[in-house]
């Protein structure tokens, strides 16, 4: 079991170094803000396995806060750029 | 944000939800990851969130500013009425052990009344801020 979630967070890891590349690489905002929608995302699946190796039985706990906060802060920075483009 | 159905749909489901994750986090704090603080940065989360998505009018109609004023300076006098009540019964500033008839009681009642007192405060602050930045965008 705690090979299989070893072998997930590797997997989950190098897919977040490919959405870091993407966030990068992109040219539009929205798609920026995609990205770093994308990237909390995978960093709440990937404290949710190390919850799964680790003794440590709180980690579901700070997944869910860290979901909640990502959301808040993608509907935040999309409202601002909607006023933003909305008073050009 | 009139047009926007599917954030409000999404909001009007997630809030309850932010909300009784806030008050386990307050309550269960002496068991697990928690306590006052962070739970009242989640309740004043919930609470910003709504304000966002369906206008600041609406959320100052609910919780206006002198009322998170008020609320907030009620949780310091709370936490320094716990503190001074620990000096009356007999003990140390703080002391919990006299608040009930065994120590491990007064234990609990104390953690409770305290941490009720910070997750009051920091809630109403974090609103309190959020509604000032307002104020500052609307004055330019």
């Amino acid at each position: 079991m705690s090979e299989i979630s070893i072998l997930a967070i590797l997997v989950l890891s190098l897919a977040l170094v490919i959405s870091i590349f993407r966030f990068i690489t992109a040219n539009e905002i929205y798609t920026k803000i995609l990205t770093v929608n994308l990237i909390g995302t995978k960093i709440v699946l990937l404290i949710l396995l190390v919850g799964t190796v680790s003794i440590e039985k709180d980690f579901t706990d700070i997944a869910m806060v860290y979901a909640l906060i990502n959301f808040i802060s993608t509907i935040v920075i999309l409202k601002y750029y909607e006023d933003k483009e909305a008073s050009k | 944000m009139r047009h926007h159905t599917i954030p409000r749909i999404v909001t009007k489901l997630l809030i309850p939800v932010i909300l009784l994750f806030g008050l386990y986090v307050q309550f269960h704090g002496d068991f697990s990851a928690g306590g006052g603080f962070q739970a009242g940065v989640i309740f004043a989360a919930g609470f910003i969130l709504y304000n966002i998505i369906f206008g600041l009018d609406i959320g100052k109609s609910i919780l206006s500013v002198n009322t998170s004023k008020s609320l907030m300076a009620l949780g310091v006098i709370l936490y320094l009425m716990v503190g001074f009540l620990g000096i009356l019964l007999g003990g140390n500033f703080l002391e919990y052990n006299y608040l009930s008839n065994t120590p491990i009681n007064g234990q609990l009642l104390g953690i409770f009344l305290v941490e009720l007192g910070v997750g009051l405060t920091v809630s109403n602050v974090m609103v309190l801020v959020f509604y000032s930045f307002n104020d500052i965008s609307e004055e330019k």
